[in-house]
């Protein structure tokens, strides 16, 4: 945020200090707004945050309160702790777990790697045909990806690639169109002379993009793969049509595993699987959270 | 961006200095691109390809005795299949109540944020989550909102002596469908608050000092100044939500993809129509005659969208930026 907020002000650096002081003067007229402001905030918080909420109350209450109705939840006297370790065991979490990791390590580390290497050569290379390929990323980036899944897994299936982790291993070398937009955006921005010295130097392309760009785009790897870990992480389609169910994501297990024997949900283990589910994504996403922003910032400034 | 005027030079250097294949930017070129071209042939013009062979036939996905059929799919798609039509006329309905909303959501929330405020960066990591948690966790959660025994909804409106609704069988299940998806508009309202935050403030006080109202600023000032990246939002937002398929199934709780026949009518988007076709039915032929009608009916969405922006969308020219 204070990068945006540096940048905006970098362009206009004369408007920006008097006209700071001017709106102090408005005080009064936007007094009346604040009110209302502070309310719609408090409101929306209210709207976007009781979810959470109350995913947590269900997750840690009896079945006997789950059949008393929403308002039994709210006694807190017996809160079920164990319904987490239930909803670690009852279906094999760490096994799961670990599939969902590699996967989204696999793709996520593939994808950065293929789509920075096209986005350098977008940005600093030049070539006959050059602008047809980039329009064409552009393009892809508007094509349905779901609707791509269907023949894309029925030729998977023929290649015998079903239950392997070789469709992510493809599509991670293949590269990411959104991805390769935004490492050409961003190594567009770094200054010429650095490569310019380097090839004085005898460095060949290879060896300037692996050892003069990439170390400046830190942050936008770092965007690319975090990007591309949480799509993996979260994603349900690809592992429920491409994986076999005991060898799958934890997406696909949470959504399908926790039944009683009637092949009904078990909601409060449900609750409870969706919170240990989401949670790393939130950790994450706490901790890097500029780098989120940065992403759809670059893409909705630019696109 | 700035680059393109001045790499050429830095790419002219090489040719006159390297050896072997560095003489050869264009072949350098070619080989850093090489995984993203192979990717693209293989993992998108391929399947897109496959998919319009496969319109043609009668293929079910399992057996070997397909034949070619002609047009017989797309006939049927467009004379005999009233299932499918419902579907694409929900989806529209579907797009046409969700990304105005979106949009104008992530607006109203990125006005908000954009204000000077206690703790601005926890409030809009609360508006931004839901739209990067999984969508399975999302849909479980929802489950529990809408749920008929435990769920809040029905509990907070018994208070008012509201009688137990299921809310996500029919005919709720499409207006269920609709909250969920908007619960995930703080992906818009980060877009939405960079290009606030864009906006030369001098602009805003002038109109301030002319005597503008907040909302007049708003609407004569700042919305048409950040009109490109809104009309992004609603373009990849009316992709986005034309081929939505996995909430219906989630909040329907089916436990494989096959089983998108348990989806309730009013959230069978036509998405969730082709994934009935391909993996209940075994149409694979039929299936891929509607992706294809989806394709072209995408294209053409896009094509006229683009057509309309030339009218009302303000493209800032501006030094950094084409």
């Amino acid at each position: 945020m204070t990068q945006l907020a540096e940048r905006s002000s970098s362009r206009h650096p004369d408007a920006a200090i008097p006209l700071r002081s001017k709106r102090r003067n408005v005080r009064p007229r936007s007094d009346r707004t604040a009110a209302w402001v502070y309310i719609s905030i408090i409101v929306s918080i209210a709207i976007f945050g009781v979810p959470f909420l109350y995913v947590l109350l269900v997750a840690l209450s009896t079945p006997a309160q789950l059949s008393d109705g929403a308002f039994a939840l709210f006694n807190l006297s017996n809160l079920q702790w164990s319904n987490f370790y239930l909803a670690f065991t009852r279906i094999d979490f760490i096994g799961f777990a670990r599939t969902t990791l590699l996967l989204s390590l696999i793709f996520s580390v593939l994808t950065t790697a293929s789509s920075s290497l096209a986005g350098f050569a977008f940005a600093r290379l030049r070539a006959p045909g050059q602008r047809l390929l980039f329009n064409i990323v552009v393009a892809t980036m508007m094509i349905p990806a779901i609707a791509m899944l269907i023949p894309t897994y029925v030729i998977f299936a023929r290649l015998g690639l079903v239950g392997t982790y070789w469709p992510w291993v493809l599509w991670g070398l293949a590269g990411t169109p959104y991805l390769i937009f935004l490492f050409r955006q961003f190594f567009s921005t770094i200054p010429l002379e650095l490569e310019e010295a380097a090839i004085i130097d005898g460095a060949g392309w290879f060896r300037i993009y692996l050892q003069i760009f990439l170390p400046l785009a830190r942050p936008a790897l770092l965007t690319s793969f975090l990007l591309s870990f949480t799509w993996t992480w979260g994603d349900y389609l690809a592992p429920a049509l491409l994986l076999n169910a005991d060898n799958t994501t934890l997406s696909v297990a949470t959504a399908a595993g926790y039944l009683n024997p009637q092949g009904t949900g078990i909601v409060e283990l449900q609750a409870a699987g969706a919170v240990m589910f989401l949670l790393p994504v939130v950790v994450l996403f706490l901790f890097t959270q500029k780098y989120f922003i940065g992403s759809a910032v670059g893409s909705g400034v630019k696109g | 961006m700035t680059s393109s005027a001045l790499t050429p030079a830095a790419a002219a250097g090489v040719t006159t200095r390297g050896r072997g294949w560095r003489r050869y930017p264009a072949r350098t070129f070619y080989t850093f691109v090489s995984p993203w071209i192979l990717g693209f042939l293989l993992l998108t013009l391929v399947p897109i390809g496959f998919a319009l062979v496969v319109s043609f036939t009668n293929y079910d996905g399992a057996s070997s005795f397909w034949r070619f059929v002609g047009f017989r799919n797309y006939v049927e798609l467009f004379t005999s299949s009233p299932s499918a039509w419902q579907s694409l006329l929900r989806t529209l309905a579907y797009t046409i109540i969700v990304v105005p909303l979106s949009v104008a959501g992530g607006l109203f929330l990125a006005v908000l944020v954009n204000r000077r405020l206690r703790a601005r960066g926890v409030v809009r990591a609360i508006f931004f989550i839901p739209s990067v948690i999984p969508i399975v966790a999302t849909a479980i959660m929802w489950r529990l909102i809408f749920n008929r025994d435990a769920g809040l909804l029905n509990g907070v409106l018994s208070v008012f002596g509201v009688r137990e609704t299921i809310w996500l069988a029919d005919p709720y299940a499409f207006y269920a469908l609709i909250v969920v998806t908007l619960w995930g508009l703080g992906g818009g309202m980060v877009i939405s608050l960079a290009a606030l935050q864009d906006v030369p403030t001098e602009l805003e006080e002038a109109a301030r000092l002319d005597g503008a109202s907040t909302w007049q600023v708003m609407r004569a000032v700042v919305i048409p100044m950040i009109s490109p990246v809104l009309y992004f939002q609603m373009i990849t937002g009316i992709i986005a939500s034309l081929q939505v398929v996995v909430q219906p199934l989630l909040l329907a709780q089916t436990r494989t993809v096959a089983s998108s026949q348990e989806v309730p009518t009013s959230s069978t988007l036509y998405m969730v129509e082709v994934y009935n076709e391909f993996f209940f039915e075994s149409r694979f032929g039929f299936g891929s005659a509607m992706l294809w009608v989806f394709f072209i009916a995408i294209l053409a969405i896009t094509l006229i969208l683009q057509w309309l922006s030339r009218r009302f969308v303000f493209y800032q020219v501006d030094s950094d930026q084409k």
